[in-house]
């Protein structure tokens, strides 16, 4: 929830990441074609590790049995495909099926890696700022529910280390109805504290003048000239992705026949186009890890 | 011209029946005063504040007029209001809107209208002024609550107000965080002349510094003078707002001083000096033995250690402690020193991971499960809010015993047995406290805890409590309070311990306790310290004020 | 006609068709983008209804609560898993009417995902949130069946294994599965089934013991502030 600094990509406009992020997903929950989910996967893997250190092995490595179990399931359920490998319950098991399957995995994994990324860069203020103006009372809903809902898991172990001073309250060797009618108590009354609660609220913004004029919106955030050009070179190379996509130079299909556009000629540049997006916030960190460097051997 | 008129103002609830929670209030209050509103809770102090912004206005029936530069006040704009008047209620947590600090502050300005220009000019502004900039990123909840009273303020200075109302801003926080924020709020009226409006019950922090003292009682005005003037006034009238009044006022008109009544402490010891140019005769109160060891402590702590995670800091670092059966303990000590944090050990919601607890010679994990809550121990938490779960005072005394018997004696041992059809939340902040107490007793424990007991109530609850608590005493019941009350302390209790850095390190009986401390203890002994040696309360100072001039 | 439902319309007979024909012309298998870009768009006029209404501050604070209580009401029940979630919803729709059910459905969905971590999922969460809170809201508000315990209980159950588990559950199908055919939805189907069912009984529990007193509670808001009641008919 803390506003990400951690790398230079987090540093960058909200737009800029939103965008980043809304083009890479979309481009790996579509394009199934093998050289572009390795480059999706090197683009997603690399951005991880670099913001998890550590971690983000883990969760690498614990995709690995998922990602192998939906290969292995699909050709269950798809029975198309010319290269039988076996039957299984009288249904025929193909290996296009498997290999179909396994890029479906790998487009799983891929976006789960890129949402993993999305959710340490943007911030709940950066997604609130980005639609401050465009949905302004949505946009302050949730920027409230955001401020309650700590608060509100505070009232309640409150609430609850209350009642187990005075004996009442379930603790661990309670039945399940006990603790669940405690639960019950604890929510209702939780529920009456925060409704108490929210009169003050309304009255604290109707005090600070919600209401009487079109509510305009804080930018904390401000373009920079690089945030502008970053998302203009972002948007020319989505744009460059997308029309050789339109043009099928990343057709891939699986059944009947394993098929996938060559990519040779002209039709490379898509893919290069496609690195080269992805490989923009690893590439800002390395930059500016490179800046860092050169500057601080000047001291 | 006068910045707010007040004329004749009548206000009646529409559930009250007529009965009036304001009565020909007449008040002018000048540019840039700063003026303090002082009554009992259910004076109608709040009703008449919040009268003076429209729409926190309450409804009801309502006669007279209000006006504000000179104007009837329901012709002056919502949005001049808005701006123009600002108004910081009690809560510090529930008046906050949005999850960041710089949101929040920018949050007037955004339903202004405002500017990017002028929001990014005015929000650096103002954390620069309240000393924001270090938090300025945070998110609200993390934020301590003095933070968040002061971040209340500063996104309603913000939006420039000529007049800033605040409904006992400081109730909920501890005495440092309340006079940081009182600090900062003269700062304004001082360099901004901003007009001020305060309700406050810390008035030694205030006074000094006001310019009218306006002190209500039943819906009525029944004194508005200086505060150098006020005491005077309510002490020839008897009233019993005069128990209010900051230590020095209270002491001067107690002991039957002559000439100009002193306001600080400061003033208060040159008056002394003045009066006793020479040592005193009687300068003490006889020197009380403190017995060494505790026979049969109701409670034992012995060498707690507690840390809340794995590799967090240790929070309790050997606190040892004995408390006399049928004694009222105090534990005094600053923020988050770990005073609560060693009750929650006591009441076992904290294990600590060394040290032993023991209630009433028994190892407190020895208890079986329920047994150390009925008829043994219990714990009124800081927020009497957090023990109400029913819809009236009744039903949750029910949730505790079928007894009924039992339930209408101890509602009246505390007070509340005209509440008790109420709904927990109606009641002032004082009621609430009783009623809770009220549930807690019904375990009939013999070893009672309290967390910050006298938090946010008045003078006037305060005695009430302390009278309630003198009955338990009496009963045989053993009270351990973790306060930041220094003059409750004083007043009330038996043994007085200083927590700090995880420790008790130092017990005593009140007297001995405050009368060897110079900067923590009660303004009493501080404005008489020159010339008495161990008077620690008001009353203490006038007795042996009174022993001298008589004897 | 007011912008809220212009925007319905164009919604309903222009976006939508157009991101289903975008679909059939993409190359690659798209279901799930096509079939989020849809879920996306179904969520924008109650959106747009809630903007243009331009709520007042204790219409605003109240459904902020509601969301908030929502997520964070697992906090209050000492049982592992047992969520709260869709009960609240499902009491704030009826309350407050379909509209306000379906929006504290979508914020709490977006809101409680700003926690555990947004995921491919979070649409359909908040398209599945909703509906539970429109059903309430639309199922009680016509009177249909009566604000009692037991049926509020029995219809939050039915509506979580019939209705909301298997909207989550198609996100699934769009993400994992490479042919689309009955067997296949049937087996994933079955395969959620055990999480809506045991989701279902907390929904049940819920309702059954403290739907009505909190019914009560918001009721009585309503009347105290008399809110909600522009608008209520953007559907």
């Amino acid at each position: 929830m803390r506003g990400s600094d951690r790398d230079a990509f987090s540093k960058r406009h909200p737009l800029v990441n939103f965008v980043f992020f809304i083009g890479a997903i979309g481009c790996a929950a579509v394009i199934q074609h093998p050289v572009y989910l390795l480059a999706g996967a090197i683009g997603a893997g690399s951005y991880h590790l670099l913001l998890n250190g550590r971690k983000g092995w883990r969760m690498i490595l614990g995709m690995i049995p998922m990602f192998l179990f939906l290969t292995a399931v699909n050709p269950l359920f798809n029975i198309y495909g010319a290269t039988v490998l076996f039957h299984v319950f009288g249904r025929p098991y193909t290996m296009e099926a498997l290999m179909y399957g396994a890029a479906i995995a790998a487009v799983f994994m891929v976006m789960l890696l890129w949402f993993g990324c999305y959710n340490v860069v943007l911030t709940s203020d950066k997604f609130t700022s980005l639609f401050g103006d465009l949905i302004p009372a949505l946009s302050l809903l949730l920027v409230m529910v955001l401020r309650m809902i700590p608060n509100f898991l505070r009232k309640a172990k409150q609430l609850m280390g209350a009642r187990r001073s005075i004996g009442k309250g379930a603790g661990e060797e309670s039945t399940t109805k006990e603790k669940l009618s405690d639960g019950m108590t604890v929510l209702s009354a939780l529920t009456d504290w925060a409704l108490e609660g929210s009169v003050i609220t309304g009255d604290s913004m109707r005090a600070r003048g919600y209401g009487v004029a079109k509510r305009t919106s804080f930018q904390i955030y401000r373009m920079t000239c690089m945030d502008w050009t970053l998302l203009a070179l972002i948007s020319l190379l989505l744009a460059v992705v997308i029309g050789f996509a339109a043009g099928g130079s990343t057709a891939a299909s699986f059944t009947p026949d394993l098929f996938f556009a060559p990519i040779a000629g002209w039709d490379a540049l898509g893919l290069i186009a496609y690195c080269l997006f992805l490989l923009i916030p690893t590439a800002l960190h390395v930059k500016e890890a490179i800046q860092w460097h050169i500057s601080r051997s000047k001291i | 011209m006068a910045h707010f008129e007040i004329k004749d103002l009548t206000f009646s609830y529409p559930a009250a029946k007529g009965k009036r929670s304001l009565e020909d209030v007449c008040l002018s209050i000048k540019k840039g005063e700063y003026i303090v509103l002082c009554g009992k809770s259910g004076s109608g102090k709040t009703t008449l504040l919040r009268h003076l912004k429209s729409v926190l206005a309450p409804h009801g029936k309502r006669g007279g007029e209000i006006l504000f530069n000179g104007v009837p006040l329901e012709k002056v704009s919502q949005r001049d209001q808005s701006a123009k008047i600002g108004y910081v209620m009690q809560d510090p947590d529930d008046q906050i809107v949005t999850d960041k600090v710089w949101h929040e502050l920018a949050f007037g300005l955004e339903s202004l209208g405002c500017d990017q220009k002028t929001m990014r000019a005015r929000v650096a502004e103002m954390a620069c002024y309240f000393g924001i900039g270090d938090w300025f990123h945070r998110d609200v909840a993390n934020l301590s609550g003095g933070q968040k009273q002061l971040l209340n303020l500063a996104s309603i200075m913000a939006m420039q107000p000529e007049v800033l109302i605040l409904d006992e801003p400081t109730s909920q926080l501890d005495p440092i965080a309340a006079s940081d924020f009182l600090n900062t709020v003269r700062k304004i009226n001082l360099e901004l002349g901003t007009t001020v409006i305060i309700t406050e019950h810390r008035l030694e922090d205030i006074f000094p510094y006001a310019d009218r003292a306006i002190v209500m009682d039943g819906g009525k005005v029944i004194a508005d003078d200086t505060p150098r003037r006020i005491g005077k006034l309510l002490y020839e009238q008897g009233s019993d707002m005069f128990s209010a009044m900051p230590t020095p006022v209270r002491v001067f008109y107690g002991a039957g001083g002559e000439g100009e009544c002193p306001l600080t402490v400061r003033e208060g010891r040159n008056w002394l000096s003045r009066v006793f140019p020479e040592a005193p005769g009687v300068s003490s109160f006889p020197a009380e033995d403190l017995a060494e060891e505790v026979a049969d402590p109701a409670l034992l702590l012995k060498e707690l250690w507690f840390r809340y995670e794995k590799d967090s800091p240790d929070i309790l670092r050997g606190v040892s402690a004995e408390v006399a059966t049928g004694s009222l303990y105090a534990i005094v000590g600053g923020n988050g020193a770990g005073k609560s944090t060693t009750l929650k050990a006591i009441c076992g919601i904290c294990k600590p991971y060394r040290g032993k607890v023991k209630v009433f010679g028994k190892p407190v994990e020895k208890y079986k499960s329920g047994e150390l809550f009925h008829g043994c121990l219990a714990m009124l938490p800081q927020d009497p809010k957090s023990l109400f779960v029913k819809k009236t005072v009744r039903e949750d005394l029910e949730e505790m015993t079928r007894d009924k018997a039992l339930i209408e004696q101890i509602a009246a041992t505390c007070q509340i047995t005209e509440l008790l059809d109420s709904h927990p939340y109606d009641l002032s902040g004082g009621e609430q406290q009783r009623a809770a107490l009220a549930k807690v007793l019904l375990t009939k424990p013999r070893l009672l805890l309290l967390d910050e007991p006298t938090k946010g109530i008045d003078s006037f609850f305060k005695e009430t409590f302390a009278a309630i608590l003198g009955q338990l005493k009496e009963q045989g019941i053993t009270i351990v309070m973790v306060s930041h009350d220094v003059e409750f302390c004083a007043r009330y209790a038996d043994r007085v311990s200083m927590f700090f850095d995880g420790q008790i390190l130092t017990t005593d009986t009140p007297r001995r306790f405050f009368g060897s401390n110079s900067f923590y203890t009660t303004a009493a002994n501080r404005m008489s310290r020159h010339v008495f040696q161990n008077a620690v309360t008001a009353g203490d100072v006038v007795e042996l004020y009174k022993r001298n001039r008589e004897g | 006609m007011k912008k809220s439902k212009i925007a319905t319309l164009i919604v309903l007979f222009g976006l939508i068709p157009g991101t289903l024909y975008l679909g059939t012309r993409l190359s690659g298998r798209s279901y799930y983008l096509v079939g989020t870009l849809m879920v996306i768009e179904l969520l924008i006029p109650f959106f747009l209804a809630f903007e243009g209404r331009r709520p007042q501050a204790r219409e605003l604070v109240t459904i902020a609560v509601l969301c908030a209580i929502a997520v964070a009401g697992r906090a209050a029940i000492p049982i592992p898993n047992f969520k709260a979630i869709f009960a609240i919803i499902m009491i704030s729709g009826i309350a407050f009417g379909p509209e306000s059910g379906f929006l504290v459905g979508a914020v709490s969905a977006l809101a409680s995902n700003f926690f555990y971590g947004q995921g491919p999922y979070t649409p359909w969460q908040m398209l599945g949130y909703g509906v539970a809170g429109l059903l309430a809201g639309f199922v009680f508000s016509k009177n249909w069946i009566a604000r009692k315990p037991l049926p509020m209980a029995v219809f939050g159950a039915v509506c979580v294994v019939l209705v909301v588990g298997p909207i989550l559950d198609l996100s699934d199908i769009f993400l994992k599965l490479t042919q689309i055919d009955l067997a296949a939805v049937v087996v994933v189907f079955a395969a959620g089934l055990p999480v809506n069912v045991s989701q279902a009984v907390c929904t049940f529990l819920t309702l059954l013991l403290i739907g009505k007193p909190l019914l009560e509670k918001l009721d009585r808001l309503k009347e105290k502030y008399g809110m909600m009641e522009a608008g209520g008919d953007g559907i």
